[in-house]
């Protein structure tokens, strides 16, 4: 409608900005104005008022910002209560990754029980779908509430079982009381 | 006016819980804030982990990493227990609502990257192909 009626302004139609007043005292306050830099005084006044506000954002890494229990982080590997690892390399989260990134290869250990040999997940192909703990029947491989485990370099984040197991041992605590908390829903 | 006294008494107090002037602002230079709140508890390394729900959710909760650290803390250095209180996912502290203990669980280790003890990946299974050997003549 704005542009409508912008087309349709007479020629003598003044449609930008009006022309200053120019009486006395309005030329003089603009020019005390223009001395006297009171817009930036005032510009500094509100910086200086937001010195004393409380600020919105969170200072990390005193103060973190909330996570769900299902958050999808770092992989771990679980273990049973008795200190059994649970994955028995049934391949599911091998078959169901959509980034390729898990590598399974399995044997039967001593006792006849089919175990991984080499459990591999690429870090940097993971998409962090977190398909494979979905897909897992023993809830073995879960994706931990853990977010800081940023690396230097590239090879750092090529795991294996055993690093997988570590985190499992590290993490098991949290990961057990969040998949409690959850359990409702899934 | 009483808003103003209650902010100026505020300050008083945050100093005051700090440690003084000095200690304000040796707190101010290694955590680039001041704060007052109720400690809720110590975990096993030193770090100290406060309450204050005056301030919103994602700041009313924060830990002071241990003196041991310096100017090295690391967001990794909080463990899982803690993590899980800090994170906002649990509303009990891990000293009133305990999570369960096995024997087989490892200590938690802050993210080793950059120092010797990183991780470096390796094979965990025997090589497939096994280079020959050619026999030497006698």
């Amino acid at each position: 409608m704005a542009t409508v009626k912008l087309f349709c302004a007479k020629a003598s139609e003044q449609v930008g900005k009006p022309d200053p007043d120019m009486n006395w005292k309005p030329i003089a306050d603009r020019a005390a104005q223009t001395v006297f830099w009171t817009e930036l005084f005032k510009g500094l006044g509100i910086t200086l008022g937001h010195l004393f506000k409380e600020p919105a954002t969170i200072n990390y890494p005193f103060e973190k910002g909330p996570l769900s229990p299902r958050f999808r982080g770092e992989h771990a590997l679980r273990r049973y209560p008795s200190g059994e690892e649970r994955c028995i390399a049934c391949k599911l989260c091998e078959a169901i990754c959509p980034a390729q990134a898990i590598t399974i290869e399995a044997e039967s250990r001593a006792d006849g029980s089919r175990r991984t040999t080499r459990y591999d997940i690429d870090m940097t192909k993971c998409i962090y779908c977190g398909f494979c703990q979905e897909a897992c029947p023993v809830d073995a491989i879960v994706e931990g509430p853990n977010f800081e485990f940023s690396t230097e370099t590239r090879e750092e984040l090529l795991y294996n079982k055993e690093k997988l197991l570590s985190n499992g041992d590290k993490w098991e605590a949290e990961i057990a009381a969040n998949l409690q908390a959850d359990y409702l829903y899934r | 006016m009483a808003r103003y006294i209650e902010k100026v008494t505020r300050f008083y107090k945050i100093i005051k819980e700090n440690g003084g002037i000095m200690g304000s602002v040796r707190q101010l230079f290694w955590t680039d804030e001041l704060k007052t709140g109720t400690l809720v508890g110590v975990d096993e390394d030193g770090n100290k982990y406060y309450q204050n729900n005056m301030y919103f959710m994602g700041r009313s909760r924060w830990v002071q990493y241990s003196p041991k650290y310096g100017f090295d803390y690391d967001g990794s250095q909080v463990p899982p227990e803690w993590h899980r209180w800090l994170s906002y996912i649990s509303d009990e502290p891990p000293t009133v609502a305990k999570l369960p203990k096995r024997p087989w669980m490892a200590k938690h280790t802050e993210n080793p990257s950059g120092t010797p003890d990183e991780y470096v990946p390796y094979s965990t299974t025997r090589p497939k192909i096994e280079a020959w050997q050619p026999p030497v003549q006698k």
